[in-house]
């Protein structure tokens, strides 16, 4: 085979290596989709009371599961995505790609041993020092187990991370990739919108995934007898994890404004403005995470004011840059609307909904009526579930269409938007209705006093019934070309 | 009730989102250039309207916080202690386990209806969630009830009648079995 080299510098051995690897991610998460959707249905059922002869122990072990299954799935989906789209710019590496990708797989093992095998049941964030009082229910060994699974996500992602920011630094410069000359009211070098999103959110990943190794080296501290100071360690834990979630969120969005302008025959460039906010957001993001502890009442009270302050400034750029963003590309546009572009315009539009239920959330006196009911659930869902997992398949999707070359059936797509929405939307509608009606969320069984959780559980399931049935057709036509697409 | 006007924001706003969206969607039907100033213009007004509305939300909201404030002096002071897989809930002090075990044998504590309320909030062992549930099963309050601190929630319970303290913070494999009792009179 003649070897020919890109503008890039990629020589089509390693053009066709990138696309491969992108597709074993893509297909990796695709498996992940429906086995974690399977795992949510469990704890629906739990709560729904069909499954009485079950120890509520195991509703907690798949909760841990399931959410830390969803929240790294859709960060190395968003990832994998950013790698690829940065690889038509930047020289990201291969090998550190493949390495992350052993070490995701390795971690993944390690998190099923010490949930489904050892009942570890502390949750996704594991607030201290919940996972060293296991009242019997898990060994020691399943929680240093645990541990050992989030070190070692938490190094390869890093690595990984460290990667992405070197291959833009080497391309661009970290000053040149955050528009700070835009700022300065210049525009040349142009810098790619998803250059510069990418870099914010590395950069802010970086911050929590070193909060997060602090977190896990202090619980090592706890276990041999010293003590640590509780508040400490529920800031550092929320501020890990409020940043993964949100970095997760700003790389799909990243997506959308690489991808988006491909559907609509428009460009999406950077200007001042769009600077301004990716940069502003960069200084908020570090300060959202207060309103996990709004019902800390010894955090001190100028502290949860700007909480909130800063949670409702985070809303300013999303809104007013991205969302309004979106719209004005896609607005009378020549758009070819296909199963992708859908997906990515209605993730955007699930990010703007669920933002909505967050800056209420956010606010401290809806916060003491909603904080830890079906509301925060519901809330991450929606920009989870209707907005990033939308566009992480609408990027698959794209891709597999673009390596295999293979098209789309208009009648199955409809058929997969459609399900998808109303299967999607009416599961959240549950959580928001048992939220605003008080029920606790992370009840493997309802009381008496909200017994009625286990209705609106029961109707959830119906719900996703249909969105699963959308996942499988999604998997069917988009599945089997990523299958074709290893051909290529 | 807070929580539905809570909701009805959230449906009222996100109702207008959502056609907003299928509303850009449709106009792809009739392709046409856009003056991209105009576009600038919208988002400039956009930017003012929405600051103005945060801003007045924070204005509104910010005063009503469930946090202590030094000029209110509460008539009744109710110690609670959270541990797996229960909460002590006494008029006295709770300093040990052996007060807190006392505790959550002993007889409801009774508050008036209608008195300002201190419930000093602490644990024994992991993080819980001191909530309080009214007798028609609304959440009325919540603090976390964390090790090593002690949470003051200052609250007024209106209603008479028999209220449920439940865990609201995921504390293990009881957690949903996890509560208390207190009587308003």
């Amino acid at each position: 085979m003649d070897v020919t080299i890109d503008t890039i510098g990629w020589t089509n051995v390693e053009a066709r290596s990138w696309r491969r690897m992108t597709l074993v991610w893509g297909l990796t998460v695709l498996v992940l989709l429906p086995v974690l959707v399977a795992l949510g249905a469990y704890m629906r059922m739990f709560q729904s009371n069909v499954l009485p002869s079950v120890a509520p122990e195991w509703f907690y072990a798949v909760l841990t599961l399931h959410s830390l299954g969803m929240v790294g799935a859709w960060f190395v989906g968003t990832m994998a995505g950013i790698s690829y789209l940065l690889s038509k710019y930047t020289r990201p590496s291969l090998a550190v790609a493949r390495f992350a990708y052993l070490g995701t797989i390795a971690g993944v093992v390690l998190l099923i041993a010490c949930t489904l095998v050892g009942r570890f049941g502390a949750g996704w964030y594991f607030l201290f020092p919940l996972p060293l009082y296991a009242q019997g229910v898990w060994s020691p060994w399943a929680t240093w187990t645990f541990f050992a699974a989030l070190a070692t996500l938490g190094v390869c992602w890093t690595i990984w991370t460290l990667d992405l920011l070197r291959a833009i630094a080497q391309r661009y410069s970290l000053g040149t990739a955050l528009c700070l000359h835009y700022l300065a009211g210049r525009t040349a070098p142009e810098v790619p919108p998803m250059i510069l999103i990418s870099t914010v959110s590395l950069i802010a990943n970086i911050a929590g995934l070193v909060a997060a190794v602090i977190v896990i080296a202090l619980f090592g501290v706890q276990a041999l007898g010293v003590d640590i100071d509780p508040l400490l360690m529920k800031n550092l834990t929320f501020f890990f994890g409020h940043l993964l979630v949100n970095v997760t969120m700003y790389l799909g969005v990243a997506m959308v404004y690489e991808l988006l302008p491909l559907y609509a025959g428009r460009p999406w460039k950077t200007n001042r403005v769009v600077a301004m906010a990716w940069n502003a957001l960069l200084f908020l993001i570090f300060f959202a995470y207060f309103h996990h502890l709004y019902m800390d009442f010894a955090q001190p009270t100028w502290v949860q004011t700007f909480g909130q302050i800063s949670s409702y400034l985070l809303s300013i750029p999303a809104a007013v840059v991205s969302i309004f963003g979106t719209l004005a590309l896609v607005y009378a546009s020549k758009m070819r609307w296909r199963l992708a572009s859908i997906l990515l315009f209605l993730g955007i539009m699930g990010w703007g909904v669920g933002g909505i239920a967050a800056v209420i959330d956010s606010t401290v006196e809806f916060n003491v009526r909603f904080h830890n009911t079906l509301w925060v659930p519901a809330h991450f869902h929606t920009y989870y579930l209707m907005g990033v997992v939308l566009i992480v398949l609408g990027f698959i999707d794209h891709f597999s269409q673009d390596v295999s070359k293979a098209g789309e059936i208009s009648s199955r797509t409809k058929w997969t938007v459609g399900l998808l929405v109303v299967g999607g939307y009416g599961f959240l509608a549950m959580f928001y209705w048992g939220g605003a009606h008080s029920v606790p969320r992370r009840y493997a069984v309802y009381p008496d006093e909200v017994a009625q959780g286990a209705l609106y559980a029961r109707l959830a399931l119906a719900f996703i019934a249909v969105l699963f049935l959308g996942i499988v057709i999604y998997l069917w036509e988009t599945g089997r070309r990523c299958l074709k697409g290893f051909a290529s | 009730m807070i929580q539905m006007r809570g909701l009805y924001i959230f449906i009222a706003v996100a109702a207008a989102l959502v056609t907003v969206f299928a509303y850009v969607a449709s106009s792809t039907r009739r392709a046409h250039d856009i003056d991209f100033h105009r576009a600038y213009a919208v988002r400039k007004a956009l930017f003012f309207a929405l600051l103005a509305v945060l801003a007045t939300g924070l204005w509104f909201t910010l005063g009503n916080t469930p946090y202590p404030r030094d000029n209110e002096i509460p008539t009744n002071v109710v110690f609670v202690v959270g541990k797996q897989f229960s909460f002590g809930v006494s008029a006295a002090p709770i300093l040990d386990d052996e007060q807190y075990q006392a505790a959550t044998f002993a007889e409801p504590v009774d508050v008036p209806a209608g008195a300002l309320v201190e419930f000093r909030v602490t644990s024994f062992d992991v993080n819980h969630g001191f909530s309080l549930y009214s007798p028609a099963g609304q959440l009325v309050a919540q603090t976390q009830a964390m090790p090593g601190y002690v949470n003051r929630l200052r609250v007024r319970l209106g209603d008479p009648g028999t209220y449920t303290v439940l865990c609201l913070e995921m504390c293990g494999m009881a957690h949903h079995r996890m509560r208390g009792i207190l009587y308003v009179k």
